[in-house]
Protein backbone atom coordinates (compact mmCIF):
# COMPACT_ATOMS: atom_id res chain seq x y z
CA UNK A 1 0.00 0.00 0.00
CA UNK A 2 1.18 3.39 -0.75
CA UNK A 3 1.99 6.09 1.55
CA UNK A 4 -1.25 7.64 3.55
CA UNK A 5 -2.30 10.85 2.17
CA UNK A 6 -2.84 13.39 4.98
CA UNK A 7 -5.54 15.56 4.60
CA UNK A 8 -7.06 18.66 6.50
CA UNK A 9 -10.77 19.75 6.40
CA UNK A 10 -11.62 23.78 6.53
CA UNK A 11 -15.05 24.60 7.74
CA UNK A 12 -16.85 27.59 6.64
CA UNK A 13 -18.78 27.97 9.61
CA UNK A 14 -18.32 29.11 13.63
CA UNK A 15 -21.66 27.79 15.01
CA UNK A 16 -21.55 24.40 17.09
CA UNK A 17 -24.68 23.68 15.79
CA UNK A 18 -23.63 23.75 12.07
CA UNK A 19 -24.22 20.82 9.67
CA UNK A 20 -20.77 21.60 7.49
CA UNK A 21 -18.81 21.11 10.98
CA UNK A 22 -21.00 18.05 11.69
CA UNK A 23 -19.83 16.89 8.22
CA UNK A 24 -16.61 17.60 8.64
CA UNK A 25 -16.37 15.63 11.79
CA UNK A 26 -17.38 12.89 9.94
CA UNK A 27 -15.15 12.82 6.83
CA UNK A 28 -12.68 10.81 8.92
CA UNK A 29 -15.28 7.67 9.07
CA UNK A 30 -15.84 7.83 5.46
CA UNK A 31 -12.48 8.38 3.93
CA UNK A 32 -10.62 5.41 2.22
CA UNK A 33 -8.06 2.99 3.73
CA UNK A 34 -5.41 5.17 2.79
CA UNK A 35 -6.23 9.19 3.21
CA UNK A 36 -6.31 10.57 7.25
CA UNK A 37 -8.53 13.21 7.45
CA UNK A 38 -8.26 15.44 10.27
CA UNK A 39 -9.59 19.28 11.04
CA UNK A 40 -7.33 22.56 10.16
CA UNK A 41 -6.03 24.89 12.85
CA UNK A 42 -8.84 27.40 13.17
CA UNK A 43 -9.44 30.87 11.36
CA UNK A 44 -12.13 32.18 14.04
CA UNK A 45 -9.16 34.63 15.59
CA UNK A 46 -8.48 35.41 11.91
CA UNK A 47 -8.44 39.61 12.27
CA UNK A 48 -10.08 41.13 8.87
CA UNK A 49 -7.81 41.75 6.43
CA UNK A 50 -5.92 44.59 6.04
CA UNK A 51 -2.81 44.88 3.93
CA UNK A 52 -1.11 47.62 6.09
CA UNK A 53 -1.08 45.25 9.00
CA UNK A 54 0.65 42.63 6.99
CA UNK A 55 3.22 45.22 6.23
CA UNK A 56 3.67 46.34 9.73
CA UNK A 57 3.24 43.74 12.39
CA UNK A 58 3.51 41.02 9.69
CA UNK A 59 1.00 37.76 9.33
CA UNK A 60 -0.95 36.84 12.59
CA UNK A 61 0.77 34.02 14.18
CA UNK A 62 -2.85 32.02 13.55
CA UNK A 63 -2.68 32.70 10.13
CA UNK A 64 0.79 31.43 9.70
CA UNK A 65 -0.14 27.87 11.58
CA UNK A 66 -2.44 26.80 9.31
CA UNK A 67 -0.70 28.18 6.30
CA UNK A 68 2.19 25.48 7.73
CA UNK A 69 -0.47 23.19 7.78
CA UNK A 70 -2.04 23.48 4.30
CA UNK A 71 1.88 23.47 2.98
CA UNK A 72 2.52 20.47 4.43
CA UNK A 73 -1.04 18.71 4.07
CA UNK A 74 -1.60 16.89 0.47
CA UNK A 75 -4.78 17.80 -0.17
CA UNK A 76 -7.43 20.29 1.46
CA UNK A 77 -10.87 19.77 1.82
CA UNK A 78 -13.01 23.06 2.14
CA UNK A 79 -16.64 21.82 3.88
CA UNK A 80 -18.73 25.49 4.12
CA UNK A 81 -22.21 26.67 3.76
CA UNK A 82 -23.66 29.22 2.05
CA UNK A 83 -23.89 32.89 2.92
CA UNK A 84 -25.91 35.35 0.79
CA UNK A 85 -25.45 33.10 -2.45
CA UNK A 86 -21.47 33.13 -1.84
CA UNK A 87 -18.56 32.33 0.08
CA UNK A 88 -19.08 32.70 3.55
CA UNK A 89 -17.11 35.93 4.39
CA UNK A 90 -14.90 35.00 7.41
CA UNK A 91 -13.90 32.22 4.97
CA UNK A 92 -13.00 34.27 2.53
CA UNK A 93 -11.21 36.43 5.12
CA UNK A 94 -9.21 33.20 5.76
CA UNK A 95 -8.21 32.24 2.38
CA UNK A 96 -7.38 35.90 1.51
CA UNK A 97 -4.71 35.81 4.46
CA UNK A 98 -3.74 32.68 3.48
CA UNK A 99 -3.47 34.24 -0.03
CA UNK A 100 -0.87 37.11 0.29
CA UNK A 101 1.54 34.78 2.32
CA UNK A 102 4.80 34.54 0.01
CA UNK A 103 4.62 31.17 -1.75
CA UNK A 104 0.77 30.84 -1.04
CA UNK A 105 0.51 27.62 0.04
CA UNK A 106 -2.77 26.59 -2.34
CA UNK A 107 -0.57 26.82 -5.24
CA UNK A 108 -0.57 23.58 -6.44
CA UNK A 109 -3.05 22.00 -3.98
CA UNK A 110 -5.01 19.35 -3.96
CA UNK A 111 -8.41 20.97 -2.89
CA UNK A 112 -12.13 18.98 -2.46
CA UNK A 113 -14.91 21.10 -1.76
CA UNK A 114 -18.64 19.88 -0.13
CA UNK A 115 -21.57 21.62 1.29
CA UNK A 116 -24.34 21.66 3.14
CA UNK A 117 -27.38 24.21 3.55
CA UNK A 118 -30.95 24.12 4.81
CA UNK A 119 -32.58 24.78 1.18
CA UNK A 120 -32.57 22.64 -1.81
CA UNK A 121 -29.46 23.62 -3.75
CA UNK A 122 -26.63 22.51 -1.00
CA UNK A 123 -24.43 25.35 -1.95
CA UNK A 124 -24.11 25.04 -5.53
CA UNK A 125 -23.34 29.07 -5.68
CA UNK A 126 -21.01 29.46 -2.99
CA UNK A 127 -18.98 26.24 -4.57
CA UNK A 128 -18.19 27.67 -7.37
CA UNK A 129 -17.46 30.86 -5.69
CA UNK A 130 -14.51 29.46 -4.35
CA UNK A 131 -13.86 27.72 -7.46
CA UNK A 132 -12.98 30.86 -9.04
CA UNK A 133 -10.67 31.63 -6.36
CA UNK A 134 -8.97 28.81 -5.93
CA UNK A 135 -8.34 29.41 -10.09
CA UNK A 136 -6.63 32.68 -9.10
CA UNK A 137 -4.49 30.82 -6.43
CA UNK A 138 -3.59 27.80 -8.96
CA UNK A 139 -4.81 25.55 -6.54
CA UNK A 140 -5.45 22.08 -8.83
CA UNK A 141 -9.58 21.54 -7.59
CA UNK A 142 -11.12 18.51 -8.00
CA UNK A 143 -13.81 18.20 -10.19
CA UNK A 144 -16.08 15.79 -9.85
CA UNK A 145 -18.63 14.14 -7.95
CA UNK A 146 -19.47 17.27 -6.41
CA UNK A 147 -21.06 17.52 -2.85
CA UNK A 148 -24.18 19.43 -2.59
CA UNK A 149 -26.28 18.19 0.34
CA UNK A 150 -29.14 20.16 0.46
CA UNK A 151 -32.25 20.14 2.49
CA UNK A 152 -29.33 19.24 5.40
CA UNK A 153 -31.51 19.46 8.50
CA UNK A 154 -33.64 16.21 6.65
CA UNK A 155 -29.95 14.30 6.68
CA UNK A 156 -28.26 14.29 10.02
CA UNK A 157 -30.29 13.25 13.32
CA UNK A 158 -30.47 14.92 16.67
CA UNK A 159 -26.98 14.78 17.29
CA UNK A 160 -26.07 15.70 14.48
CA UNK A 161 -24.81 12.98 12.98
CA UNK A 162 -24.40 12.11 9.66
CA UNK A 163 -27.50 9.50 8.50
CA UNK A 164 -28.59 9.67 5.10
CA UNK A 165 -27.45 6.47 3.09
CA UNK A 166 -27.24 8.28 -0.49
CA UNK A 167 -25.22 11.56 0.95
CA UNK A 168 -22.62 9.22 2.74
CA UNK A 169 -22.37 7.33 -0.40
CA UNK A 170 -21.59 10.03 -2.24
CA UNK A 171 -19.22 11.39 0.30
CA UNK A 172 -17.10 8.23 -0.02
CA UNK A 173 -17.24 7.89 -3.53
CA UNK A 174 -15.60 11.83 -3.44
CA UNK A 175 -13.23 10.78 -0.87
CA UNK A 176 -12.14 8.00 -3.24
CA UNK A 177 -11.92 10.15 -5.96
CA UNK A 178 -9.69 12.48 -4.13
CA UNK A 179 -7.26 9.99 -2.75
CA UNK A 180 -7.07 9.23 -6.50
CA UNK A 181 -7.02 12.94 -7.72
CA UNK A 182 -3.93 13.42 -5.08
CA UNK A 183 -1.97 10.93 -6.14
CA UNK A 184 -2.36 11.50 -9.93
CA UNK A 185 -1.23 15.21 -9.33
CA UNK A 186 1.25 15.21 -7.02
CA UNK A 187 3.32 11.93 -8.18
CA UNK A 188 3.00 10.59 -4.65
CA UNK A 189 2.13 6.66 -6.25
CA UNK B 1 -37.21 67.36 -8.82
CA UNK B 2 -36.20 66.51 -5.68
CA UNK B 3 -36.42 68.92 -2.74
CA UNK B 4 -33.80 67.75 -0.42
CA UNK B 5 -30.58 65.57 -1.66
CA UNK B 6 -30.67 61.89 -1.39
CA UNK B 7 -28.57 60.59 1.40
CA UNK B 8 -26.10 57.95 0.23
CA UNK B 9 -23.84 56.00 2.36
CA UNK B 10 -20.71 54.66 0.41
CA UNK B 11 -18.99 51.55 1.42
CA UNK B 12 -15.20 50.64 1.05
CA UNK B 13 -14.00 47.29 0.55
CA UNK B 14 -10.70 47.94 1.33
CA UNK B 15 -8.87 49.15 4.77
CA UNK B 16 -5.67 49.55 3.52
CA UNK B 17 -4.66 53.42 3.36
CA UNK B 18 -3.13 53.70 0.03
CA UNK B 19 -5.70 51.68 -1.10
CA UNK B 20 -7.00 52.75 -4.48
CA UNK B 21 -10.68 52.19 -4.29
CA UNK B 22 -10.54 54.23 -0.72
CA UNK B 23 -8.92 56.99 -2.85
CA UNK B 24 -11.93 56.58 -5.33
CA UNK B 25 -14.14 56.81 -2.29
CA UNK B 26 -12.77 59.92 -1.57
CA UNK B 27 -13.17 61.61 -4.95
CA UNK B 28 -16.82 60.56 -5.48
CA UNK B 29 -18.41 64.22 -3.58
CA UNK B 30 -16.06 66.04 -6.70
CA UNK B 31 -18.03 64.17 -9.36
CA UNK B 32 -21.66 63.30 -7.84
CA UNK B 33 -24.52 65.49 -9.04
CA UNK B 34 -25.70 67.92 -6.78
CA UNK B 35 -28.85 65.54 -5.36
CA UNK B 36 -26.80 63.43 -3.44
CA UNK B 37 -25.17 63.53 -0.26
CA UNK B 38 -22.47 61.41 0.40
CA UNK B 39 -21.67 60.43 3.86
CA UNK B 40 -18.92 57.45 4.63
CA UNK B 41 -19.49 53.90 6.47
CA UNK B 42 -16.59 53.41 9.46
CA UNK B 43 -13.72 50.95 8.22
CA UNK B 44 -15.03 47.50 8.06
CA UNK B 45 -12.36 46.56 10.24
CA UNK B 46 -13.88 46.38 13.49
CA UNK B 47 -16.36 43.57 12.32
CA UNK B 48 -15.34 39.99 13.61
CA UNK B 49 -15.69 36.59 11.77
CA UNK B 50 -19.56 35.99 11.61
CA UNK B 51 -20.70 33.67 13.65
CA UNK B 52 -24.22 32.98 14.33
CA UNK B 53 -24.00 32.14 17.92
CA UNK B 54 -22.16 35.31 18.73
CA UNK B 55 -24.84 36.96 17.13
CA UNK B 56 -27.74 34.93 18.83
CA UNK B 57 -26.24 36.38 22.10
CA UNK B 58 -26.43 39.82 20.30
CA UNK B 59 -24.54 41.85 17.37
CA UNK B 60 -21.25 43.61 18.18
CA UNK B 61 -21.64 47.43 18.24
CA UNK B 62 -19.44 47.54 14.68
CA UNK B 63 -22.62 45.67 13.47
CA UNK B 64 -25.11 47.54 14.72
CA UNK B 65 -23.71 50.54 13.36
CA UNK B 66 -23.32 49.57 10.37
CA UNK B 67 -26.26 48.12 10.06
CA UNK B 68 -28.24 51.68 11.33
CA UNK B 69 -25.51 53.72 8.95
CA UNK B 70 -27.57 51.22 5.90
CA UNK B 71 -30.96 51.83 6.97
CA UNK B 72 -30.88 55.07 7.46
CA UNK B 73 -29.59 55.69 4.04
CA UNK B 74 -31.67 56.24 0.88
CA UNK B 75 -28.93 54.16 -0.96
CA UNK B 76 -25.37 52.42 -1.18
CA UNK B 77 -22.34 53.02 -3.16
CA UNK B 78 -20.10 50.60 -2.89
CA UNK B 79 -16.56 50.64 -4.11
CA UNK B 80 -14.31 47.39 -3.16
CA UNK B 81 -10.78 45.81 -4.83
CA UNK B 82 -11.13 42.43 -6.04
CA UNK B 83 -9.72 39.73 -3.78
CA UNK B 84 -8.47 36.43 -5.13
CA UNK B 85 -11.62 36.77 -7.95
CA UNK B 86 -14.12 37.59 -5.71
CA UNK B 87 -15.50 39.81 -2.70
CA UNK B 88 -12.74 40.80 0.18
CA UNK B 89 -13.67 38.59 3.10
CA UNK B 90 -13.60 42.12 4.60
CA UNK B 91 -16.91 43.15 2.44
CA UNK B 92 -18.31 40.08 2.52
CA UNK B 93 -18.40 39.11 6.40
CA UNK B 94 -19.46 42.49 6.71
CA UNK B 95 -22.82 41.61 4.42
CA UNK B 96 -23.00 38.43 6.12
CA UNK B 97 -23.46 39.86 9.82
CA UNK B 98 -26.02 42.60 8.44
CA UNK B 99 -27.65 40.28 5.95
CA UNK B 100 -28.76 38.45 9.68
CA UNK B 101 -30.27 41.08 11.15
CA UNK B 102 -33.89 40.87 11.81
CA UNK B 103 -35.44 43.20 8.96
CA UNK B 104 -31.84 43.20 7.21
CA UNK B 105 -31.51 46.50 5.79
CA UNK B 106 -30.25 45.51 1.89
CA UNK B 107 -34.09 44.61 1.01
CA UNK B 108 -34.93 47.55 -1.62
CA UNK B 109 -31.52 49.52 -0.98
CA UNK B 110 -30.58 50.55 -3.92
CA UNK B 111 -26.58 50.07 -4.43
CA UNK B 112 -24.45 51.43 -7.53
CA UNK B 113 -20.76 49.14 -7.20
CA UNK B 114 -17.12 50.61 -8.31
CA UNK B 115 -13.79 48.90 -8.02
CA UNK B 116 -10.84 49.68 -8.85
CA UNK B 117 -7.97 46.71 -9.54
CA UNK B 118 -4.58 47.05 -11.30
CA UNK B 119 -5.35 44.13 -13.39
CA UNK B 120 -7.10 44.65 -17.13
CA UNK B 121 -10.12 43.30 -15.87
CA UNK B 122 -11.10 45.97 -13.07
CA UNK B 123 -12.79 43.88 -10.36
CA UNK B 124 -15.46 42.85 -12.69
CA UNK B 125 -15.20 39.48 -11.46
CA UNK B 126 -15.71 40.60 -7.62
CA UNK B 127 -18.72 42.73 -9.21
CA UNK B 128 -20.32 39.79 -10.63
CA UNK B 129 -20.13 37.69 -7.31
CA UNK B 130 -20.99 40.61 -5.33
CA UNK B 131 -24.43 41.48 -7.46
CA UNK B 132 -25.38 37.31 -6.62
CA UNK B 133 -24.86 38.40 -3.23
CA UNK B 134 -27.00 41.03 -3.20
CA UNK B 135 -29.25 39.51 -5.43
CA UNK B 136 -29.52 36.74 -2.42
CA UNK B 137 -30.72 40.04 0.06
CA UNK B 138 -32.54 41.25 -2.43
CA UNK B 139 -30.57 45.14 -3.17
CA UNK B 140 -31.71 46.63 -5.99
CA UNK B 141 -28.51 47.24 -7.91
CA UNK B 142 -27.79 49.79 -10.38
CA UNK B 143 -27.65 47.83 -14.02
CA UNK B 144 -25.25 50.16 -15.90
CA UNK B 145 -23.52 52.16 -16.54
CA UNK B 146 -20.77 50.29 -14.71
CA UNK B 147 -17.28 51.53 -12.94
CA UNK B 148 -14.65 49.30 -13.48
CA UNK B 149 -10.91 51.13 -13.12
CA UNK B 150 -8.28 49.16 -14.48
CA UNK B 151 -4.70 49.34 -14.68
CA UNK B 152 -5.52 51.84 -11.21
CA UNK B 153 -1.64 52.67 -10.59
CA UNK B 154 -1.83 54.98 -13.75
CA UNK B 155 -5.08 56.24 -12.94
CA UNK B 156 -4.45 57.80 -9.68
CA UNK B 157 -1.26 60.22 -8.40
CA UNK B 158 1.41 58.37 -7.15
CA UNK B 159 1.75 60.63 -3.92
CA UNK B 160 -1.50 62.17 -3.25
CA UNK B 161 -3.60 59.47 -4.72
CA UNK B 162 -5.94 61.82 -6.47
CA UNK B 163 -7.78 60.85 -9.31
CA UNK B 164 -6.23 61.76 -12.21
CA UNK B 165 -7.25 59.89 -15.21
CA UNK B 166 -10.31 62.11 -17.59
CA UNK B 167 -11.88 59.16 -18.56
CA UNK B 168 -12.25 57.50 -15.24
CA UNK B 169 -13.52 60.84 -13.89
CA UNK B 170 -15.91 60.38 -17.12
CA UNK B 171 -17.14 57.33 -16.39
CA UNK B 172 -17.52 57.91 -12.69
CA UNK B 173 -19.82 61.24 -13.17
CA UNK B 174 -22.26 58.74 -15.72
CA UNK B 175 -22.56 56.47 -13.08
CA UNK B 176 -23.23 58.59 -10.63
CA UNK B 177 -25.58 60.72 -12.73
CA UNK B 178 -27.62 57.70 -13.61
CA UNK B 179 -27.70 56.70 -10.25
CA UNK B 180 -29.25 59.79 -8.54
CA UNK B 181 -32.16 59.04 -11.17
CA UNK B 182 -32.13 55.39 -10.38
CA UNK B 183 -32.46 56.62 -6.81
CA UNK B 184 -35.01 59.19 -7.73
CA UNK B 185 -37.18 55.92 -8.79
CA UNK B 186 -36.59 53.79 -6.13
CA UNK B 187 -36.87 56.25 -3.37
CA UNK B 188 -39.67 57.76 -4.92
CA UNK B 189 -38.75 61.19 -3.78
CA UNK B 190 -39.60 63.06 -6.42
Amino acid sequence: MADTLNVISICGSLRKGSFNAALQRALPGFAPDDMKISAAPPWASFPIYNADDQNTTGFPAAVMTLVEAIRVADGVIFVTPEYNYSIPGGLKNAIDWVSRVQNQPLKDKPVAIQSATGGPMGGARMQYHIRAAMVFLNALTFNTPEIFVGSAQTKFDDKLELKDETTIKFVKQQLVGFAAFIRKVSGKG
Amino acid sequence: MADSALDVLVICGSLRKGSFNAALARALPEFAPSGLALRYAAPLGDIPPYNADVQDAGNPPSVVALTDAIRSADGLIIVSPEYNWSIPGVLKNAIDWVSKVKNQPFHGKPVALQSCATGLLGGSRMQYHLRQALTSIEAQILIRPEVFVTFAAKKFDDKTLELTDQPTKDMVKLQLEAYEKFLGRCTAKH
